[in-house]
């Protein structure tokens, strides 16, 4: 009886709105069909875990992040070698004589995106306070930054033993002067200051929202990138282009333009166009090259593809010189290029039986020991079964990006010798029963385990008993890196990419002060690299750092600090109605915003 | 005591083929333990993914390595954990299982039933990869995480007929004689379980070798060794630059082996379960 009278009152409204959600439902359709939208579908290998800057210390996060915030600058989309651009910044920074004091002015009209973090729901002006924030953050607790390490020492008032309490707290050589602009003053010049505010850990955040959601900020990021986010989980990320964002059209020659260069690539379209080009990115996070590959080929999938090195055999004409097959050149746009950044395994030098030693006889046996070590390794054959022969290797942490790499000067370090490794070996009075036992840390993937096997192969050709080497396998990188970190692995295996074009930035992985669970996860130890380290880091770009940083590399060459290196080529393919130049690592998710696909897209 | 004879009699009108596939599976183990073939699995002795020739009759992998080699290695490893894990499971599913339905209604049966109960609830993948993830870096992980999971329906099924015999005539009798419960337990009740045992064993190493090949594809398996399952996994990596060697191989020495110990576990159940067997007219039709 109850649901009988209560029946009627209930059941019109409900009939009511079911037919107007139809009606507006259907009208919607229409609309939609009138207007499509220009969606561009990218595919990367992994899923960042958390969208807020202070942790976007990984290639996946910081392509995100780049795109939902705001640097204060950023890489030209087209210049090869990488070149700064005023992004969020007016123009460069103002830098005092002694290289000490930058002051930065901020553009006009930026603004957040619209948010419930602020008042009234609606986005404000971003302000050198944002600035100063931003970086301040970094040293609070409750941020749990990963980034804080790229200034700390480095600004008066972040020093080792600084903490900051609290948002309010001052630091002397952070301040907003004006509303638009701020003032940052060094301990000691770095001239490699303005790339760190290129990179997406020094992205601009507004307090009130990292205030809102706390530890959410993380899945509710809010910038005043190009873009805002609309959905993110761990099968994709779901971007919008941000209706308040306003940077002007699309300069292609300020970009680094080139006619001859970018032929072939339909980039002049965008020229004069407002940006970001299309209404839609979804950004899918397809670990599994084979599953990348698979969406990518079929109808409806990701419009572009970073091919895995398995696969080149079926995209590749030729390997030198790198040319893609004519059919694959027809039906997609291609691209290759050598990655900024290198893959090498590293020895733990903390650990007295293989590395620093106090006892100078078996600080020599140790290097012997590892010297030997990579002697046995054979780069020809690793890069030949894993990265299809296309890697570049190269001796020492430079890779050739960079202007200061050095041309092989000596090529001994990369080069497989396993008679030189026994006779070292046994020179330095190593036999089968006395070589320390070693842990060979490894993610617990195929690939990784492929590697193991391979590497214990070439030791035992050269000596190493069986069963010389454990393997310790982690689920997972986070895993694989705390123990790094913690230091309990004695070899191991890393990539490192080049957050800003300067070999300081690889060179930074064997200072002293940097040791694990820092960038120094070799725990290399040498007060004469250090010092020369430091030297080298005050000095602006010209022949004389040139010189130091190939010092510096031979040093870590000549300890046999690590083995290494090997820099990867990527092969890019995409669909031809996408109109862009990919990267992925310095321009990395600055790309994005100048993405285009063709009005009549199927 | 007549169940042994019995026994043998019945086993021998297995069918041939799987009792003549899985010799030759149990020979190519063999020559592993023994050391006369497989022992060089990770030893890159030729140039990268070479198509089979006189030196590598399966070719070589993306490494160089020799993948007969390999899957000579990786039929020992699955004899290894297959055995292992169908020998533990069964024999701990015997003993639980029979002290259950020994003691049905008593205070162990409940206790008992339960554990088999809330094991029984885990998925079996979830189960067995927590406890190789949890106990990862010891070699045995794997294998007590799937002995940990299997013993549960040999338990259920011996514990069912442990209820039965124990009201049968000749426990009353040997009871009566002044036997101890052990001595029934062991020298009556567990002899009659044989048949059943025997094709619990057979079904139980199927499913180790199965579940190997899965783990080990899903990189919580064995640690430092070589097993189909991890040959898979690295032909996953080559199928789509069309190297399908590895893949070949591995896939099908799984498909044989296991349809082989099928086909014997079936003739098994068939000449040891009076409830299954049929006579040759119904064999033939």
């Amino acid at each position: 009886m109850f649901f009988k009278g209560l029946w009627i009152p209930i059941a019109r409204p409900a009939v009511l709105a079911l037919v107007s959600i139809a009606v507006i439902g259907c009208g919607r359709g229409e609309t939609d069909a009138e207007t499509a939208q220009k969606v561009y579908r990218h595919a990367i290998d992994g899923a960042p875990a958390s969208l807020d800057p202070a942790h976007a210390d990984n290639v996946y996060a910081a392509t995100l992040v780049k795109n939902l915030f705001d640097t204060l600058y950023r890489y030209k989309y087209l210049s090869r070698p990488y070149e700064l651009v005023p992004n969020l910044a007016e123009d460069f920074p103002e830098v005092s004589e002694d290289g000490r004091v930058y002051r930065i002015r901020l553009r006009e009209g930026a603004r957040f995106a619209d948010d419930p973090a602020f008042p009234g729901g609606l986005g404000r002006a971003v302000t050198a306070a944002d600035v100063v924030y931003s970086l301040k953050r970094h040293f609070m607790s409750e941020t749990r930054s990963r980034g804080g390490w790229l200034w700390r020492d480095r600004i008066v008032g972040l020093e080792s033993d600084a903490t900051i309490r609290s948002a309010d707290q001052s630091v002397a050589g952070l301040a907003a002067i004006d509303e638009r602009t701020v003032r940052i003053e060094l301990t000691e010049p770095y001239p490699q200051f303005t790339h760190t505010l290129a990179m997406a850990l020094s992205a601009v955040v507004p307090r009130e929202a990292v205030e809102y959601y706390g530890r959410e900020f993380g899945v509710h990021p809010v910038g005043s990138g190009p873009f805002v986010l609309n959905r993110f989980d761990e099968a994709m990320a779901v971007l919008e282009a941000n209706p308040g964002f306003d940077r002007g059209p699309v300069d292609l020659a300020a970009e680094g333009f080139d006619p001859q260069r970018h032929a072939g690539y339909d980039l002049e379209p965008i020229d004069g166009k407002p940006y970001p080009l299309v209404d839609r990115i979804e950004v899918h996070f397809i670990s599994e090259p084979s599953a990348r590959w698979t969406s990518f080929a079929s109808d409806g999938g990701v419009d572009v593809v970073m091919v895995p090195p398995e696969l080149a055999e079926r995209v590749l004409e030729s390997r030198s010189p790198l040319r893609f097959k004519p059919a694959i050149r027809e039906r997609y746009r291609t691209l290759h290029g050598l990655e900024a950044g290198f893959v090498y395994h590293g020895f733990n030098m903390a650990n007295p039986e293989i590395g620093h030693s106090a006892d100078p006889v078996r600080d020599r046996k140790n290097r012997a020991l590892r010297c030997a070590m990579r002697d046995a390794f054979d780069w020809s054959a690793r890069n030949e079964a894993f990265y299809h022969g296309l890697g570049r290797v190269f001796p020492g942490a430079i890779p050739p990006v960079l202007a200061a790499y050095d041309p092989p000067f000596d090529d001994d370090s990369v080069t497989h010798r396993p008679r030189q490794a026994r006779q070292r070996l046994q020179s330095a009075g190593w036999t089968a029963d006395t070589l320390p036992p070693m842990i060979y840390g490894l993610e617990a993937s195929i690939q990784q385990r492929q590697m193991f096997e391979q590497f214990r192969a070439w030791m035992q050709e050269a000596g190493f008993p069986p069963g010389h080497f454990q393997p310790r396998s982690f689920a997972g990188f986070g895993e694989y890196s705390r123990a790094i970190g913690q230091r309990e692995l004695d070899f191991f295996l890393l990539g490192w990419t080049l957050s800003y074009p300067d070999a300081q930035y690889s060179l930074q992985l064997f200072y002293g002060p940097n040791a694990a669970p820092g960038a120094n996860s070799v725990n290399y130890d040498n007060p004469e690299f250090d010092r020369l380290f430091e030297r080298a880091s005050t000095l602006p770009a010209g022949p004389e750092r040139t010189a130091l940083y190939r010092r510096l590399n031979r040093m870590i060459i000549e300890d046999c600090v690590i083995i290494g290196s090997l820099s990867r080529t990527r092969l890019y393919l995409w669909r031809p109605d996408v109109r862009m130049f990919p990267d992925r690592e310095m321009v990395g998710g600055y790309f994005l915003r100048f993405v285009d696909v063709v009005e009549d897209r199927p | 005591m007549t169940a042994p004879v019995t026994l043998r009699r019945r086993l021998a009108g297995l069918d041939r083929l799987p009792v003549a596939l899985m010799a030759v599976f149990l020979a190519a183990a063999a020559g592993v333990w023994c050391g006369l073939w497989g022992t060089d699995w990770s030893t890159i002795s030729g140039t990268l993914r070479e198509p089979p020739s006189p030196e590598h009759w399966l070719g070589t992998n993306r490494l160089g390595q020799d993948i007969l080699e390999r899957l000579l290695a990786g039929t020992a490893t699955a004899f290894e954990v297959g055995l292992l894990v169908a020998v533990a499971s069964v024999a701990l599913g015997a003993a639980l299982g029979g002290l259950a339905g020994f003691h049905a209604g008593r205070r162990i049966d409940t206790l008992l039933t339960w554990v088999i109960g809330t094991i029984d609830a885990i998925p079996f993948y979830l189960f067995v990869a927590a406890i190789a993830f949890a106990m990862r870096g010891w070699p045995g992980a794997m294998q007590l995480a799937m002995i940990l999971s299997f013993w549960t329906l040999t338990a259920r099924l011996v514990r069912t007929e442990s209820m039965r015999l124990r009201e049968r005539e000749f426990i009353a009798a040997a009871r009566a004689s002044g036997s101890t419960n052990r001595r029934i337990l062991l020298r009556h009740i567990l002899p009659n379980l044989a048949p059943l045992l025997l094709v619990q064993a057979s079904l139980a190493f199927v499913a180790a070798v199965k579940a190997e090949v899965v783990l080990s594809f899903l990189g919580i398996g064995l640690q430092d060794s070589i097993s189909w399952g991890i040959m898979i996994a690295e032909a996953s990596q080559e199928i789509l630059a069309g190297h399908f060697t590895n893949f070949i191989a591995a896939s099908l020495a799984l498909f044989v082996l296991v349809l082989s110990i099928n086909s014997l576990s079936d003739g098994l159940q068939e000449r040891l379960d009076p409830r299954v067997r049929r006579t040759p007219t119904e064999r033939l039709a």
